[in-house]
């Protein structure tokens, strides 16, 4: 009897991996479908990674952003002083924060409340679906001066109201003035802003909800609460990750609310890092600092993001 | 179908020539030269019609050249210029303030073309005083050519004031804040400001700080001879300044801009402004009756005027210099001036233009110039520009209570000392 032992597989080699590589990129189809991808990925790489990446570069030179005034390299010393020496970073970073977290509750809350609402029959459905969009249409510089309007202290609204019931107390009120106040003031309009969108969104969402699921939970007795919590709501992941993530990069880069309400005032305790990344470049021709700033929302972005999707792209996948 | 693709090529043609037409820079279709000129849009109506109106005064006698005006408001203005100054976007003639913090940003920046050659040809030293030409040789060079003299003063409502009580301008500090304090016990705002523009409000503490530090001790701290941590009328001007914004401002200044705060002045709302002589004419437009607006220099008790200069500079990478200085040696000579100043009711930048004629709030304004001995300068052009934004943002702590007047001069040193 002869005994034959299956010769011993060779190791993996490089050659052999890069063989496995070429294959796998052939069977995926990635080949044929560069000349479709080439043009958007040139446009990609040319107009969004290439002005990150030089962006980066210029953190680490002082320059005023004047074309053809020197750039000089100065390493950390841009992230040394937004760190340690100027006086509005940690208000921006505190308020980017504060902002985020808010955006993450009550925008996206009221969009899924309105979308659950106006997603059963009900009189003038489609009228309460485009009354509640179009504030997502308007250009945000345009709800940003009609916000203005509206917390103005001496014709606003809190100052007509005050005028008409006596209230006293409510003219008094700063809306955009007070320190403590003016973020929370600019946000109201955001929630006003972006509520819509997020309805539009999970509408579209609760639209793959398949209704005899929903029959099926009833029959079986169970109450709204829980067709919500265990029907609805699970058909509802992919677009609520849309929805979170629109949300936290709209929240992580807004600008033109604060900016046409109150420049990042009163004395910048509105500021926001995309709002004061821009103002040390092109207000105070720091682009070295700006571009600093601009590089750390970018990290922050990136820690927020990319952990969120990759979990619930396993989390899809487990399901 | 091929005949829909057909005319789709021909469209998508058609575009993409008329876009490439629209790039090419310099030529307009009638073949004229075109020069653009970024400028300030005048806050009165009738002022920026006479902008207009010599523009096209000059078009007419210049057949070959075409003015292409694009205006701005303050902000907006200074970001325009910070982002195509230096790049193929720049226009060819660029407005701007003449101050070291502002316009002097620029020429350190390169983005001034040297005008030696163009005062030569046309003899501009002559026609320009010699704190306008101070302004276009400060550099070392020749940039920039004088468009405006501007004195900033308080406008005073002649009614409320009576209704106060109070018979006559104040001439001292000491009675302006006697004024203020009839005028509030009067149930009248006595002066208006909106905070959301920053530099509205800093014409009360830089005026505050002219009166508390003098003529030599501005100069030292705008300079930086001096610490602003050091002087002790830093201290008082801030605590000044506290008094001015908790007692006698609008309630809620902080949070509206400039137009929003003058509407009170000109609803008889608010009984002072501290504005410059172009308001003259907003009063006008805004339909006050002018005989009841009177104006007087804020009394610093130094004898200078709280103003500045404005110039018109060349772009360095112009394609049309020669056609500019064309444009900016007629919008400076008697014939422009002559309708300008009736516009602006102001000083000509042109030495042999006088203020004559205008109304009586027009004429006011000549013994102010006359009588001043100097110009203190508005801080955002005396300070460097990251200066100009914490300078700022002191001033509004301090408005809004949230500094305490002590620390402000400190708090701002240790920013000049960081940068």
């Amino acid at each position: 009897m002869s005994t034959s032992t299956a010769p011993p597989r060779p190791r993996s080699t490089s050659g052999s991996r890069a063989q496995r590589r070429a294959a796998k990129v052939s069977k995926t189809g990635f080949i044929a479908a560069l000349p479709f991808l080439a043009p958007a990925l040139a446009a990609y790489l040319v107009f969004v990674v290439g002005p990150m990446i030089e962006s980066v570069r210029i953190s680490f030179f002082e320059w005023s952003g004047f074309q053809g005034a020197p750039q000089e390299f100065v390493g950390f010393k841009n992230y040394v002083r937004i760190f340690t020496q100027d006086p509005v970073f940690w208000t921006a970073l505190s308020n980017t924060i504060i902002w985020v977290l808010l955006s993450l509750v009550i925008p996206v809350a009221l969009g899924l409340t309105l979308a659950v609402a106006l997603n059963r029959p009900l009189f003038g459905r489609n009228a309460f679906r485009s009354l509640f969009y179009i504030p997502g249409v308007l250009a945000p510089i345009a709800i940003a001066n009609m916000w203005r309007w509206m917390y103005n202290p001496n014709f606003g609204v809190g100052a007509t109201l005050a005028e008409l019931f006596n209230l006293p107390w409510l003219g008094e009120i700063q809306w955009l003035g007070d320190q403590r106040l003016a973020l929370y003031s600019i946000f109201a309009a955001f929630v006003w802003q972006i509520a819509g969108t997020n309805m539009v969104l999970f509408l579209a969402g609760l639209q793959s909800v398949v209704p005899e699921h929903i029959e099926a939970a009833k029959l079986d007795g169970a109450s709204g609460w829980q067709i919500f919590r265990n029907v609805t709501f699970p058909a509802l992941r992919p677009i609520t990750v849309i929805v979170v993530v629109l949300t936290i990069i709209n929240s992580i880069k807004v600008f033109d609310l604060i900016v046409g309400m109150t420049g990042g005032g009163p004395a910048q305790k509105t500021q926001v890092l995309a709002l004061w990344s821009f103002t040390q470049s092109f207000g105070n021709n720091e682009y070295g600092m700006g571009n600093a700033i601009a590089t750390v929302l970018l990290i922050i972005t990136l820690i927020i993001v990319v952990p969120y999707m990759v979990w619930t792209a396993r989390q899809e996948k487990n399901s | 179908m091929r005949a829909h693709s057909k005319a789709a090529a021909l469209l998508v043609s058609a575009v993409t020539v008329a876009g490439l037409a629209g790039c090419a820079g310099g030529g307009s279709d009638s073949g004229k030269t075109e020069v653009t000129w970024f400028k300030l849009t005048e806050t009165a109506e009738t002022a920026n019609a006479t902008i207009k109106e010599v523009i096209a005064d000059f078009e007419e006698a210049n057949p070959d050249i075409d003015i292409v005006l694009e205006e701005r408001s303050t902000d907006a203005h200074k970001d325009a210029l910070r982002t195509t100054l230096g790049t193929s976007g720049a226009p060819d003639i660029f407005f701007s303030w003449a101050g070291p913090g502002l316009g002097g940003e620029f020429i350190e920046a390169g983005a001034s073309l040297d005008l030696a050659e163009y005062y030569e040809e046309y003899g501009w030293e002559e026609r320009f005083s010699e704190a306008a030409m101070g302004t276009v040789t400060q550099y070392g060079g020749y940039d920039g050519v004088p468009y405006t003299q501007r004195g900033e003063a308080l406008f005073y409502n002649k009614e409320l004031f009576a209704e106060a009580g109070i018979d006559a301008a104040p001439t001292s500090y000491d009675e302006l804040v006697a004024a203020a304090e009839k005028l509030t016990a009067a149930g009248i705002t006595p002066i208006q400001f909106g905070g959301t523009v920053n530099w509205h409000v800093m014409r009360l503490l830089d005026s505050i700080l002219e009166t508390k530090c003098g003529e030599d001790g501005y100069q030292a701290l705008v300079s930086g001879e001096a610490s602003w941590a050091d002087e002790e009328c830093v201290t008082e001007t801030f605590t000044e300044f506290q008094t001015w914004t908790s007692e006698y401002l609008n309630p809620g200044f902080i949070s509206i801009n400039n137009d929003e705060s003058s509407a009170l002045f000109f609803g008889g709302e608010a009984a002072m402004a501290l504005e410059g002589d172009w308001f003259n004419q907003s009063v006008r437009d805004n339909g006050m009756d002018e005989a009841s607006v009177g104006v007087f220099p804020f009394p610093t008790g130094t004898g200078r005027i709280y103003g500045f200069n404005e110039n018109n500079y060349i772009s360095a990478n112009s394609e049309h210099p020669d056609e500019a200085a064309k444009f900016l040696d007629y919008i400076t000579s008697e014939e422009a001036q002559e309708k300008l100043i009736d516009a602006f009711g102001s000083q000509s930048v042109n030495v042999n233009v006088k203020p004559e004629g205008g109304s009586e709030l027009d004429q006011a304004w000549t013994p102010i110039f006359e009588n001043a001995t100097g110009v203190y300068m508005n801080n955002d052009q005396n300070l460097s520009l990251a200066q100009t934004t914490e300078y700022w943002r002191i001033q509004n702590l301090v408005a809004t209570g949230q500094l305490d007047p002590e620390d402000a001069g400190a708090e701002f040193q240790k920013f000049i000392d960081q940068s």
